[in-house]
């Protein structure tokens, strides 16, 4: 496995908003089938590396290399065809909650049809088998053809796990999935985003070092937006995260 | 967001140490910049309308209104009439569902254009260019008023219905598209951004991540228009092309007064019908008032967290459904009714004559009397729409207290459903004296003012500022009705007397929202100027009712660019002033915060 190319290649990547330095720095290398967790205090940068990860924002210094592309200069439909290949999940979710759950679901496809038939499945909505085993899997078979305003939060929070199902990306990337979840939710998000069969790649930020520990092969420490760990998870201990979460 | 801004910050413990951020001085001063801004203009537009040493008050016509309101009950009600009157009511009717259709298509593709959402990242260089073109020319359509549209258009078209259709389709094509381009950027950006980041199509995208959460909006914007649509409709019968206005103006010059009152309850009939079943969509839809979509800079981000919060399901909605069915055989029906044809663009005269209007309208020239006639004509237009703002405000403070539902306790009103009944009287009354003044056209009402009046600004005043008043009045009760109650309850509940607990808490957000939607309201008046201004009253409108009717096209150019410099001037002062008014805390709108990391925008309701 270490024999293919890396699924993520950061080489001194850093973002900057006018004269604040989001990110700054960061060397970091992911192969195909690692699950990495990025762990850090609220406004260490964990969301802002996130979104350079998934092509939402361009770095202002250094090279992002994902899936084999340097994502600085591509065109837009090269830029697509890498996004993808690229699940995003986030806390917010970031659902259509006026719109059925199929439609909601289909989104995760939106990448790979093109725009006629987008707009056939949104006019004519058909629940193909593609949808209803990503409903199955995350628990909601019963809800195809639900608003989506109409679920409660964790339903809606699985509703967003299926769209990443069915649209089957080869890099996840996962911006607090589980911040305002109990923990046995919590640990069933995290089951999900690992596709079982394929190697596919999870990045994670979270805020509990323990569910990095059940759930991640790997974890990174970002403070002030500079990497200052990248472990194991078996390394991940009370010393190292102290100096992580102390506030200077 | 409250005028409370202004106060002193109380001293907490911590700050004592610091310097004040606001000082009394700052306050005393602010205040009385304020009273400035507000007195001199009222002032210096009273001296405008009383010339020294002129009459303003036409003794001889004041019979004739007293004549006019003796009839108020005796309508005309002869078949042969009422068969003109419904004959009427259908020609405006279908005006406006052609003028509102043509407004959504026009709506529709320039809010996307005029959108900042709707585009993928920075759009390229030509495409920048291209959207402000597409913005200035919108900007221009809708800074001139439907009336002088329907003017201009009649000179190509003639007394072709169409002239109508399109004179509402453009000017609210152009506003729509402002509110929806608003409209689009105020929803929050998260599952667009979500899509676009899966690689999704941008059509796609679009479809799926933008338009659902955005359509009740938008629907009930439409509807919104239309109820303003029949009101222009029956605005632009003064120019001659037909329906209830062309009836009103004629009658009222014969001064059969007692048709005229029949036109007056057919008019507030139809509007009354329009209203109530557009209020009921609105609320079914968006839970948005007309206030929301009024309100100018803020109101979009208001707009989305009230649709954010509704209870309502679109899907669910018996009154949702039943519009949408009816609106699509309505509009062909209209169409079919309106013998509208197409072919009149087209034609050979058409174009004749559009070559030679633009020939003749370039080079502009000035308007006959030249520079002081412009020069006197600017401030007549200024001192209307001041005046006219006065009375709206008198009429807003002594009607809308009275229009505003209480929202007081859905218990209290349970346990004791009788002692609402005054209450509810009074708001259905108050209710009523808006519509009445906001339906009937300023164009009817500035004839009924000048038969007592001389022409001048005083009567175009008066009449713009009933009509304001209808309008000014219903947007603010509209407001204050959503203004939070918990604050004040907080206060009865540490035992604060009922109405110093209102004072301390209602007020201060109340005034603020009459303020806004004043300033707002003032620069539509400007615009509107030009309605009462054809029928004779004062100021640019009336030049432009003159050189038009004299054919003197390059006067009319300049009269043209006068007023679209007055109410882009208007515009720009009335924007600065409400930015003034929100304080230095009012949020920077989404344009800078799009291009961060989305933090969390559902976050705050």
């Amino acid at each position: 496995m270490t024999a293919s190319p890396p699924v993520i290649r950061l080489r001194g990547a850093g973002r900057r908003f006018g004269s604040h330095h989001a990110v700054a720095d960061v060397d970091l290398t992911v192969y195909a089938g690692e699950r990495v967790a990025v762990l850090g205090t609220s406004g260490a940068g964990k969301s802002t590396l996130l979104s350079m990860l998934n092509g939402s924002l361009s770095a202002t210094s250094g090279e992002v290399e994902v899936l084999g592309a340097n994502l600085a200069n591509l065109s837009p439909s090269r830029l697509r065809a890498i996004q993808r290949r690229i699940g995003t999940v986030s806390q917010r979710l970031d659902l259509v909650n006026q719109v059925r759950v199929l439609h909601n679901v289909n989104a995760g496809r939106l990448g790979r049809w093109g725009s006629i038939r987008a707009l056939a499945a949104l006019a004519w909505p058909r629940a193909d088998p593609t949808v209803t085993e990503a409903l199955r899997r995350v628990g909601l078979p019963w809800a195809v053809h639900e608003r989506t305003e109409r679920l409660s939060g964790g339903e809606r929070q699985r509703v967003a796990i299926a769209r990443l199902l069915v649209q089957e990306p080869d890099l996840v990337v996962a911006d607090e999935p589980v911040a305002s979840l109990d923990p046995t939710r919590a640990a069933g998000i995290l089951e999900l985003l690992g596709v079982p069969g394929r190697p596919v790649t999870v990045v994670v930020s979270l805020h509990q070092p323990e569910l990095a520990r059940r759930h991640c092969t790997r974890a990174i420490g970002l403070r002030g937006g500079r990497l200052v760990f990248d472990l194991p998870v078996e390394h991940l201990d009370d010393r190292v995260l102290a100096d992580l979460y102390t506030l200077t | 967001m409250t005028l409370q801004v202004d106060a002193p910050s109380e001293p907490s413990p911590a700050a004592t140490a610091q310097a004040y951020r606001v000082t009394g001085r700052t306050v005393a001063a602010r205040r009385i910049v304020g009273l400035l801004l507000v007195a001199v203009p009222l002032v210096w537009s009273w001296r405008q309308a009383m010339p020294d040493g002129s009459d303003v008050v036409n003794r001889s016509g004041l019979s004739l209104v007293a004549d006019l309101f003796a009839s108020m009950l005796h309508p005309q009600l002869s078949t042969e009439f009422l068969a003109v009157v419904l004959n009427a009511m259908v020609v405006t009717l279908v005006f406006a569902v052609l003028g509102t259709a043509g407004a959504l298509a026009v709506g529709l593709a320039g809010g996307i254009v005029l959108s900042d959402a709707a585009w993928h990242s920075r759009p390229p260089r030509a495409v920048r260019a291209l959207r402000l073109l597409i913005r200035s020319l919108l900007v221009a359509a809708r800074s001139v008023h439907e009336l002088v549209w329907a003017l201009l258009f009649v000179s190509v078209l003639g007394l072709d219905p169409l002239a109508a259709v399109l004179a509402i389709a453009v000017p609210f094509g152009a506003q729509t598209a402002k509110i929806f381009g608003e409209t689009l950027d105020g929803i929050p950006p998260g599952p667009l951004l979500t899509l676009r980041n899966a690689g999704a199509r941008p059509i796609a995208a679009l479809c799926y991540g933008l338009f659902p959460p955005a359509a009740p909006l938008l629907l009930s914007y439409t509807f919104y228009r239309f109820e303003c649509a029949i009101r222009s409709a029956v605005v632009l019968g003064v120019v001659g092309l037909g329906g209830l206005g062309q009836e009103l103006v004629v009658s009222l010059q014969s001064r059969n007064w007692d048709e005229v009152w029949t036109l007056v309850w057919a008019v507030l009939l139809l509007s009354a019908v329009v209203d109530l079943w557009n209020s009921r969509l609105r609320r079914d839809l968006a839970v948005v008032t007309c206030a929301d979509w009024s309100g100018g800079q803020d109101a979009g981000a208001r707009r989305s967290s009230r649709a954010e919060d509704r209870n309502a399901r679109p899907a669910t909605s018996r009154w949702a459904r039943a519009s949408a069915v009816v609106a699509v055989p309505g509009l062909l029906l209209a169409w079919l009714a309106s013998e509208v044809s197409l072919s009149g663009l087209s034609s050979p005269r058409t174009r004749d004559l559009t070559v030679r209007l633009l020939d003749e309208m370039w080079p502009p020239a000035l308007p006959n009397g030249g520079w002081p006639a412009l020069a006197e004509a600017i401030p007549d237009t200024v001192a209307i729409a001041v005046l006219a703002m006065a009375v709206a405000v008198i009429i807003t403070l002594v009607i809308g207290p009275w229009a505003g539902r209480a929202r007081h306790g859905s218990f209290d009103e349970r346990a004791h459903p009788t002692r609402h009944i005054p209450r509810k009287v009074a708001w259905w009354a108050a209710r009523a004296v808006l519509l009445v003044l906001r339906s009937i056209p300023p164009t009817v009402w500035a004839v009924i003012a000048l038969l007592a009046l001389f022409p001048g600004v005083l009567p175009g005043a008066l009449a713009l500022g009933l009509y304001t008043g209808g309008i000014l009045g219903r947007l603010v009760a509209e407001a204050w009705e959503s203004v939070d109650t918990r604050p004040r309850d907080a206060l009865r509940a540490i035992g604060t007397r009922g109405w110093l607990a209102s004072v301390a808490t209602i007020v201060p957000p109340s005034a603020h929202h009459l303020l806004t939607y004043t300033l707002y309201r003032f620069e539509i008046c400007i615009r509107d100027t030009a309605v009462v201004g054809v029928v004779g009253a004062a100021g640019l409108g009336r030049l432009i009712a003159e050189n038009l009717a004299a054919f003197r096209w390059p006067a009319v150019t300049t009269l043209l660019v006068a007023s679209f410099a007055l109410s882009v001037g208007s515009e720009a002062v009335g924007r600065r002033l409400r930015r003034a008014l929100q304080g230095s805390a009012g949020e920077g709108r989404n344009r800078s915060g799009r291009a961060r990391p989305p933090t969390s925008t559902t976050g705050g309701r």
